[in-house]
């Protein structure tokens, strides 16, 4: 060994065969009182930490960190961008749904303490470390295969190459050997670095061309990739087409199709018009009025069917209404000042005097619901054209309000004003009141219509007509009723009185 | 290649392996102070409602049979998988197991009040149930064809025949083997583990939904009974671990139990507090999620008032704190701190079901009185159990003293 | 040194006290190194050549696929209305069930101190990252625009400006499957680094020496190194267990968040768990008893490992027959009507084939390995573990499609019938999963030598010195 001498000594090692020989060794080196050693072994030898007094390593703890940190991380991430950044909610979940960003909060966290774990590791143990002293040997290669070594560092206080030589041969040990510096050349071949170069260098083109063309601008078109999904085949509604002979791309529905809904089932029921007798009396706008409900398409300007029955004539009555502003029956009147003109079409119109639907109690009833939701903010809960639209109108002095109708008024008693009428108004409204076709079912309109009979019969009722039974408990209620009234009225005065500086 | 030494296998009679008679002493004291105490604690819960009492005393039974279960599951997955490390504990489950007989007697109440009270316990039982809650007619007719007294009394005794026939067995086997230190034993047992756990699992599984998921009868989870069995492993780790340090400090066990075992058992209850939270939040995430009506009533109502509170408390303290608490090495190495939290997991296991039982039995938790009667229910029940327990180890040994393994337990380490 | 143990000894029969050995032959540490490096450092075989030839060709397959799809687009597959899941997510998650056992074996066997996995967790751990790269594939493709797939990472995105959306299942998947691939990847690479240490050690050629060498990071066989290493890997282990767990926990919640009847069910997370370990052992068993043949390692690979695992095939498959028993008694105990109806569908529906198919296979057929001799015989093993894993195809397949195809609108209710296109991706994707399996038996050691070492080393131990002092 002693044209090793010029050579920078690293320490000596040691070869054995068994784990028992060489753990035996360690402890003699142990006791021995040799501080930077080492064993090699092809595997984790069990024990060996005791035997040379290696120390617990702190990697737990950096996996610890790490997993905390991930948690951290993942956490403040979800709700950061989730909650804060940009916020939406999804499924009536609350803005920070913590059960709902746990599963990647945890992932985040295993694989933060993962990379800890082995990054750290490698971290610890100073590597990777491609150039060894140790592993100038060519004996030493059976390491990982089925030798055990030990070896002393020069480094050690203690070191002192005969003493090592000496404690190793007390070993058993069968080979002794002096690690020095790697004399073979250390440099790596010229085509590895080619290699390396070249292959990084290709994988970055495609990023910078990625790049390139994500962040300048170019006066170039556009380059599709997927040329049917920047433009979609598909046809707009207004578009022509090769594809049909009538040349639309938008198809007009089959023959005889009938909108969800639109299925009629009686005219007379959906129109409030007594059909039969309009036939007679104008058999054109009887079939228009069929023809608009049949087919909803518009086929006719100012045919739509919700003022299918109205138009004509009756637009100009309307108008003349709303400019004067009185009720309806008074425009008729004032119509008549000019007798070439036709009779209104409200008036020869062949209404239906009867409400189709029989008369009950569950009929008054959602009548009465529906008439609560949308009649009484105009018309009033008693129909007496009080609702708290009009009352606002009124206190705010609203100059262009027409007040609503007061229902229990005569002109509106049945005799005069048919129900079919009263549908029809309902349906297609009048003057400044809408039309409720769209937001009112038929049957929920035909209920309404007898609910407005109810009420006015009410509201022109006398005590008779009650049925005997309850005219007693009525008259009770009423009298109570007024003494209240009077009561509060004469308390009131009295206040008055009392504080005459207020008024 | 160890370092440290390795006990000798002592002879069987050693005292080493004998109940330390300051504990056998206890036993009766025990037996008759528990049946005492759970009495008072029955009484001054039905004071608040009788219902409020069963429940109480449910929530009591529930407690001691989870450990009891837990044990024999811990008995017999030892043998299905050969293990070598638990010998010197394993006797302890034995005698937990076995208690499976008493709690069968223990039982007896909770059935009495089903076949002769209305709906005292169990909702279902309540013939007015359907009509109060606007059940269709359709469906609580069906439901009734599962949830009926007969059937489920018939149901109870099967699920109890099974366990008793397993824990009677399996017990019998390993007390034989003390005597003759046959290995044929061993092999017996391993060689019936495997149907055993199957009938074990199928059993617990519906103990769970009938016993405790039915109390609310229109509520259903398909893991109930995997989120009973995970707590009840739990507790059953966690009280061999306290009884073996028991034992250890008054002077059994001194040399046999090291402290590789208490390291095992801390990887055991690390691993099921890591477990039930596991299957706890999954129930939860699920329910939560889906956000169905059928389901999620049942969590609604435990978000109400102080069960949200005891929630919470589930979540910090039967997770969170346990979780971090024994995640270390050095924690899982000592003993005492092991077994302090043992200690603290087994009362968290009961807060546990607390919060799964109890609020079937009215929305509040019954006010002082309340709170009394579900303490000592659950102390008496205890007590009664672990009477029971020191007077079966009284009889036997506290330590499988001749199996085959007994040398490999002995000298196990961790790496 | 070397053990007197007799090659052709039984070692499934353990007394108890004694411990059978996991390590046969007239084996000795130098024997390990030799039996292990001489299936990388011989000629490839002709079996070998014939595979590889046959899985590369599928591989393209796969691949010609791919691009058919991305450029005719998703309406190549049979998904249609209200199916839109079908076979892409099928095969998703049977994937990923495969990729279970891998770590199973590495990290839970680990943790239970089962050192019988010693000698087949390399080849598990392979088999889980090539297992997860075929399930990565899947949904990768199955977004439509697979080229933007990248809008599911969390990046500032210039022309977006909005994050991904963190309530949703899917995206929860994304970071499950990633995060398993990774610690997977890392934790089979860590496993393998001294084994390619000796690989380094053993070349002959240059280049091979410096291409081990470069991937051996320099390991020397430091005992300072061995203790951090150890300590990493129970780490890496202990993480990797509850991640093992998580994975198809979230990929469970996928299905269960939902409410779609049939996927509602709390008992999905630890039933899909199991039935992800339950696969994965099957298919591991499908290629270790072929492989163990042709490589020559069946002395490493015992039957006792076989046993083992067929144990744990068994114990899992019962684990999934209550899961099923349990789903349908809570479905009529439940009394919810869609989920009842749900079930029966299932069972007597118009795919009660692909049902008992499933039941067959999952539940029945591994009832057989009660028996010893099912259970130590390799051409049964091999055959039950292909059932094994047509079963757990099915159970995928049966839930994502049988649920979607009736659902609550009866009106929207239809038939999935898979294309052609369908079915060349999912044979295509066991031609990527056999590719690069194959490649890794030539290229990389398939077992951990060190491991099976320090094993040997305990058999030596307790020989010489029994339990207790030495």
């Amino acid at each position: 060994m002693s044209e090793n001498n010029e050579k920078k000594v690293h320490g000596i090692v040691a070869e054995y065969t068994s784990v028992d020989s060489l753990l035996n060794a360690c402890r003699r080196v142990r006791d021995a009182g040799y501080k930077k050693t080492d064993a090699f072994a092809p595997f984790a030898v069990h024990g060996i930490e005791k035997a040379l007094g290696i120390k617990p390593t702190v990697l737990p703890w950096i996996v610890f960190g790490c997993g905390a940190v991930g948690a951290i991380v993942g956490l403040t991430m979800q709700i950061w961008m989730n909650s804060i950044d940009y916020p939406y909610i999804i499924s009536g979940k609350p803005m920070i749904s913590l059960p709902a960003f746990i599963p990647v909060a945890y992932e985040l966290t295993i694989l933060f303490a993962a990379f800890g774990a082995f990054f750290g590791m490698w971290a610890l143990n100073g590597l990777p470390r491609f150039s060894n002293p140790i592993f100038t040997d060519p004996r030493f290669d059976r390491v990982t295969d089925d030798r055990f070594f030990l070896y002393i560092d020069a480094k050690d206080e203690q070191f002192d190459e005969a003493g090592v030589r000496q404690l190793f041969g007390d070993t058993g040990t069968e080979y002794i050997q002096t690690v020095v510096d790697d004399d073979s050349s250390s440099k790596v071949p010229k085509g590895f670095f080619i290699a390396w170069a070249a292959v990084i260098g290709l994988s970055v083109i495609p990023v910078l061309v990625v790049l390139k063309m994500r962040l300048t601008k170019s006066s170039l078109p556009r380059f599709h990739v997927f040329f049917d999904m920047d433009f979609s085949p598909a046809k707009d509604a207004q578009q022509t087409t090769t594809l049909f002979a009538d040349g639309r791309a938008m198809r007009p529905d089959v023959a005889g199709t009938v909108a969800r809904g639109d299925m009629l089932i009686d005219m007379d029921y959906m129109t409030g018009i007594d059909m039969e007798a309009l036939t007679q009396v104008d058999a054109r706008r009887a079939e228009r009025l069929v023809r608009s409900f049949a087919d909803p398409s518009p086929q006719q300007e100012g045919e739509q069917p919700p003022v299918a029955d109205t138009e004509e004539t009756s637009a100009p009555a309307e108008k003349t209404a709303e400019e004067t502003g009185v009720q309806e029956e008074a425009t008729g009147e004032t119509e008549s000042a000019a007798p070439a003109a036709a009779p209104s079409v409200m008036d020869t119109t062949p209404w239906l005097t009867q409400n189709p639907l029989p008369l009950n109690k569950q009929l008054l009833e959602r009548g009465q619901t529906y008439f609560g939701i949308y009649c009484s903010v105009c018309h009033g809960l008693n129909g007496g054209g009080n609702g708290l639209v009009n009352r606002r109108a009124q206190k705010i002095l609203a100059t262009n309000w027409i007040p609503p109708s007061k229902l229990n008024q005569p002109t509106l008693a049945q005799d005069v004003y048919p129900d079919g009428k009263l549908f029809n108004t309902i349906s297609n409204g009048i003057r400044k009141m809408p039309g409720y076709a769209a937001q009112i079912t038929t049957r929920d309109r035909w209920a309404i219509v007898a609910y407005v009979r109810a009420l006015q019969q009410s509201q022109n009722a006398s005590i008779n007509e009650v049925p005997a039974a309850e005219r007693e408990a009525i008259l009770k209620q009423q009298a109570e009723v007024k003494k209240q009234l009077e009561e509060q009225a004469a308390a009131e005065a009295a206040q008055a009185n009392a504080e005459p500086g207020d008024n | 290649m160890s370092e440290h030494d390795t006990p000798a296998v002592k002879i069987a009679d050693d005292p080493a392996f004998k109940l330390p008679t300051s504990l056998s002493s206890l036993s009766m004291p025990l037996c008759i102070g528990g049946v005492a105490v759970l009495l008072i604690g029955w009484a001054c819960g039905s004071s608040v409602s009788a219902k409020f009492g069963m429940s109480a005393y449910l929530t009591a039974f529930m407690f001691c049979l989870t450990i009891v279960l837990g044990s024999l599951f811990f008995v017999m997955i030892q043998h299905l998988v050969r293990a070598g490390w638990s010998v010197v504990v394993r006797r302890i489950a034995e005698l937990y197991m076995v208690m499976v007989i008493p709690l069968g007697v223990l039982f007896l109440p909770v059935l009495a009040t089903l076949l002769f009270g209305n709906g005292t316990l169990y909702n279902w039982d309540d013939p007015t149930y359907a009509e109060k809650n606007f059940l269709p007619l359709a469906i609580w007719t069906e439901k009734l064809r599962w949830l009926n007294q007969g059937w489920f009394t018939v149901r109870a005794i099967f699920y109890f025949a099974i366990w008793s026939a397993l824990a009677i067995w399996y017990f019998r086997q390993s007390v034989e083997q003390d005597e003759t230190g046959e290995k044929a034993v061993s092999d017996r047992m391993q060689y019936w583990s495997g149907p055993a756990i199957m009938a074990f699992c199928g059993a617990t599984s519906f103990a769970a939904f009938d016993w405790v998921m039915s109390l609310a009868p229109m509520w259903f989870s398909t893991m109930f009974g995997v989120y009973v069995f995970a707590g009840s492993v739990l507790a059953a780790h966690c009280t061999i671990c306290i009884t073996s340090f028991t034992l250890q400090r008054l002077g059994a066990l001194r040399d046999e139990v090291t402290v590789e075992h208490y390291h095992d058992l801390g990887k055991f209850i690390f691993g099921f507090v890591f477990f039930w939270s596991y299957i706890a939040f999954s129930q939860y995430m699920l329910i939560w999620y889906g956000n169905i009506p059928e389901e999620t009533h049942w969590i609604f109502e435990r978000q109400l008032g102080a069960w949200g509170w005891i929630g919470i408390v589930l979540i910090l303290f039967h997770w969170a704190l346990p979780f971090l608490g024994t995640m270390s090495r050095h924690v899982r190495r000592n003993a005492p701190l092991i077994t302090f939290w043992a200690v603290y997991l087994l009362i968290m296991h009961y807060v546990d079901l607390y919060w799964v039982i109890m609020p079937e039995a009215g929305s509040s938790m019954g006010g002082i009185l309340g709170v009394i009667s579900s303490l000592f229910c659950v102390v008496g029940m205890t007590a009664v159990m672990i009477g029971l327990v020191l007077r079966v180890a009284d009889q036997t040994k506290i330590a499988a003293v001749r199996d085959p393994r007994l040398q490999e337990s002995l000298a196990f380490e961790n790496i | 040194m070397s053990l007197a143990i007799p090659n052709g000894l039984d070692n499934t029969v353990e007394r108890p006290g004694e411990r059978a050995p996991l390590v046969l032959g007239e084996t000795d540490y130098h024997e390990i190194t030799e039996t292990v490096c001489q299936v990388a450092e011989r000629k490839p075989s002709t079996s070998w050549v014939i595979g590889f030839l046959v899985s590369f060709a599928l591989l393209q397959w796969l691949g010609i696929c791919i691009l058919y799809l991305i450029y005719t687009g998703v309406g190549v597959w049979g998904n249609r209305s209200p199916i839109f899941w079908g076979w892409p997510i099928v095969n998703f998650v049977f994937w990923v069930g495969i990729g279970h056992a891998g770590t199973l074996i590495s990290a839970i066997l680990f943790l239970f101190r089962q050192e019988w996995r010693t000698s087949i967790n390399r080849a598990a751990e392979a088999m889980t990252i090539f297992a997860v790269a075929c399930a990565g594939t899947f949904p990768g493709i199955h977004v439509g625009r697979a080229w933007l797939a990248f809008w599911l990472a969390p990046y500032p995105s210039l022309n977006l400006w909005m994050w991904p959306q963190f309530r949703s299942p899917l995206l929860w998947d994304v970071f499950a499957v990633s995060t398993y691939g990774t610690v997977s990847l890392l934790f089979w690479y860590m496993g393998m680094v001294p084994d390619l240490a000796t690989f380094r050690d053993r070349s002959k050629n240059k280049w091979r020496r410096m291409a081990y060498g470069i991937l051996s990071l320099g390991w020397s066989g430091s005992s300072r190194h061995w203790m951090r290493y150890e300590k990493a890997y129970a780490l890496l282990a202990a993480l990797a267990a509850p991640l093992v767990l998580s994975v198809n926990t979230i990929v469970s919640f996928d299905f269960a968040v939902s409410q779609v009847p049939g996927w509602h069910t709390t008992i999905f997370p630890p039933y899909f768990v199991a039935g992800a370990i339950f696969s994965g052992f099957a298919m591991v068993l499908t290629l270790m008893i072929p492989s163990r043949k042709m490589l020559g390692l069946e002395k490493l690979i015992t039957i006792r490992h076989l046993d083992n695992m067929c144990k744990i095939i068994l114990a899992t498959g019962s684990m999934v027959g209550l899961a099923y028993g349990t789903e349908f008694f809570i479905a009529w105990y439940g009394q919810v009507q869609e989920e009842k109806f749900a079930f029966i569908n299932r069972a007597f529906g118009p795919y009660w084939w692909a049902y008992w198919t499933m039941v067959t296979c999952n539940v029945i057929s591994p009832q057989l390995f009660w028996v010893k001799k099912f259970r130590t015989t390799p051409w049964i093993i091999f055959i039950i573990t292909i059932f094994v894993n047509i079963g757990m195809w099915f159970e995928r397949f049966v839930i994502v499609v049988t649920s979607l195809s009736r659902d609550y609108v009866p009106s929207a209710w239809a038939y999935f019938s898979p294309t052609w296109v369908d079915w060349s991706m999912l044979i295509g994707s066991f031609g990527l999963f056999m590719t690069l399996f194959l490649l890794f038996c030539r290229l990389m050691p398939v077992i951990n030598m060190a491991e099976t070492k320090s094993t040997l080393a305990k058999q030596i131990h307790l020989e010489e010195h029994g339990y207790g002092n030495h």
